[in-house]
């Protein structure tokens, strides 16, 4: 992250912008079906380890690059574009 | 899951108490005020390397910030401090069993903390999944009887025998049952009756027949004693010759919407405006607002009045949307209506202005298709056309007032969350002519299936027949719900 990069973070959350918009993405990705999805998934990959004790962090890294995929790319266009926008509007203020 | 943590957390528990996992919760996980934003905005960087990043955690016994690239699990080794809590989520993890643990207790505070998040912000309560109580659970286990619900399945759908010019019932009647937000309310069995098995409850009669279209039973069903208690109870409509659809549906609302006083719990239940709270209203009832504008002061004279569904012109717009902008347009009222103003204290030329000031979660839509005069009982047979999917947002007194002052809304952050879209889910047609007509309806059973209900025969049907039929009244659902803070 750039200088600039960080105030611009720091602003998103100090507005509560950024949770706002997580809040977006979270409805969105529940929404569209990505997050049962994704339990799907994380299912999966359990039953296939019955037999070892399985660990969040063997599970994100078995899941994340699948879960990652399988956005879709209407949601990332619709995020992208309103953060966009946003960010544009605060410059101008 | 094991929600009960492990040893190390409940010995931590035990010696410090939960007030270190609040701390840190409210004010770098979920910020609950101002203050705590810009707590999280200034100092969420790793203390070893100086990141945002990734995944942040703080030591849960020194409030030491690291990064899980390796920072955060030095200052675990070296200090022996071995429980941290992920900043993005608020999950604990135990450096001794290696991995997140989860506890009931610290979970609850995270849900209150979420609560408290979303209303400094101003946005509507997170969705939270239903999780089963320990006697839910056991209920669940103890019934054994499952369904599937396929694309297949066939649930939900019943045909209903016609008694004699009565489909403008059936339709009414299929829409009802085929309203989500309903059907969520009277399977999960919440009308608990005073007047239970007096027989003089339509509320009660239509959970009844709620059970009778999910038993799985095909046989068509016979509504004469549904029909005998809205007789009843809206004479104006008795008879068994056939009756308007749209007038029937107002009825049904309205004999539901008395009938739900019988209700233990919706008794005198009002908002604060005073509005009844009963289903019927929570589910159909929204807001149109009129304001009146003079056109010597400009004096706005502004009434917001509930209804429950919009009655539109359909001659000359082609399309619902088209009709829907015709609706909210302003109008100027000639030198032949004028109003009082208040203002001016005369008669004046004015202009009107109808918008939405709340929406529905159910947007009923009547397309006056019926004109009666005294000349002339006519039918329009308009072409008007109608989508899957609508979105309100442009038909709000919000949207038009950002509108006429030339601001553009549509990026406010305080609107990202706002969420207007509805989708369709139940037409009901009218062929034929003014008095040797018949009605039928198009259900949606599920997501994308959907079903033409015509009297005692169900068959399928595609979304592309729903949407080339003439259209005489459209049912949109609200697409997203928003949830209530109960506990404010
Ligand atoms: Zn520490
Ligand atoms: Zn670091
Ligand atoms: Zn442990
Ligand atoms: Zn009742
Ligand atoms: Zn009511
Ligand atoms: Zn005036």
């Amino acid at each position: 992250m750039t200088v600039n990069n960080t105030i611009a973070h720091q602003r998103l959350v100090l507005t509560g912008d950024r949770e706002r918009f997580k809040e977006l993405l979270r409805r969105r990705l529940i929404e569209c079906g990505w997050r049962d999805q994704v339990r799907m998934l994380c299912r999966d990959v359990v039953k296939e380890n019955e037999s070892n004790n399985i660990t969040f962090d063997m599970l994100a890294a078995r899941v994340t690059p699948r879960a990652r995929a399988l956005v879709p790319d209407t949601v990332k266009k619709e995020l992208l574009q309103k953060i966009k926008t946003h960010l544009l509007t605060q410059k101008d203020q | 899951m094991n929600d009960n943590g492990c040893i190390h957390l409940n010995n931590f528990k035990a010696a410090k108490g939960t007030n270190p996992y609040k701390i840190v919760h409210a004010f770098f996980v979920a910020c609950t005020s101002f203050e705590a934003r810009r707590y999280k905005a200034t100092s969420c960087l790793c203390f070893t390397c100086g990141m945002p990043g990734p995944r942040m955690h703080s030591c849960l016994h020194c409030i030491y910030f690291a990064c899980y690239a390796g920072h955060i699990q030095d200052h675990s080794k070296t200090k022996k401090h071995f429980l941290y809590v992920d900043l993005s989520y608020g999950n604990i993890y135990c450096a001794q069993c290696q991995d997140y643990i989860y506890d009931r207790e610290l979970t609850e505070i995270g849900v209150t903390h979420k609560l408290k998040e979303a209303k400094s912000l101003g946005i509507s309560v997170p969705f939270m999944p239903w999780l089963p109580n320990p006697n839910e659970a056991m209920a669940l286990r103890r019934l054994r009887k499952r369904r599937l619900i396929s694309p297949h399945t066939t649930i939900g759908l019943r045909g209903l025998q016609n008694l004699g010019s009565t489909c403008f019932m059936n339709c009414i009647v299929q829409t009802l049952i085929h309203t989500p937000l309903l059907r969520d309310y009277f399977l999960g069995e919440k009308h608990k009756c005073k007047a239970q098995g007096s027989g003089k409850c339509l509320v009660c009669e239509v959970s009844k027949l709620f059970q009778e279209f999910y038993s799985g039973a095909k046989t068509p069903l016979t509504l004469h004693r549904l029909l005998h208690l809205i007789w009843t109870h809206a004479r104006h409509l008795a008879g068994y010759e056939q009756q308007d659809a749209h007038e029937f549906f107002i009825a049904t609302l309205d004999v539901l919407h008395r009938h739900c006083m019988n209700g233990v719990d919706e008794n005198g239940e009002k908002k604060e405006n005073g509005r009844c709270n009963c289903i019927i209203d929570q589910i159909f009832t929204g807001g149109l607002q009129s304001d009146v504008v003079c056109t010597s002061c400009h004096g706005v004279s502004t009434t917001i009045d509930p209804f429950w569904d919009i009655s539109l012109d359909v001659a000359g717009p082609g399309s619902l949307a088209a009709c829907l902008e015709r609706f909210t347009r302003a109008e100027h009222l000639g030198s032949g209506a004028k109003i009082k103003c208040s203002n001016c204290r005369a008669y004046r030329e004015s202009t009107k202005q109808l918008t939405l000031e709340t929406l529905p979660i159910v947007a009923s839509f009547h397309l006056k298709r019926f004109e009666h005069s005294s000349q002339i009982d006519r039918k329009i047979n308009a072409f008007v056309s109608f989508p899957a999917e609508l979105d309100m947002t442009p038909f709000m007194s919000s949207h038009r007032r950002a509108v006429d002052v030339g601001a553009d809304n549509n990026n406010a952050p305080e609107g990202v969350c706002e969420d207007n879209r509805y989708s369709l889910f139940a037409v009901v047609n009218h062929v034929g002519s003014l008095d040797a007509g018949h009605y039928t309806a198009y259900v949606r059973q599920m997501k994308g299936s959907w079903f033409k209900c015509d009297d005692h025969m169900i068959t399928r049907a595609s979304l592309r027949e729903v949407l080339d039929s003439e259209g005489y009244l459209l049912f949109y659902h609200k697409t997203v719900l928003e949830y209530e803070c109960e506990n404010s």
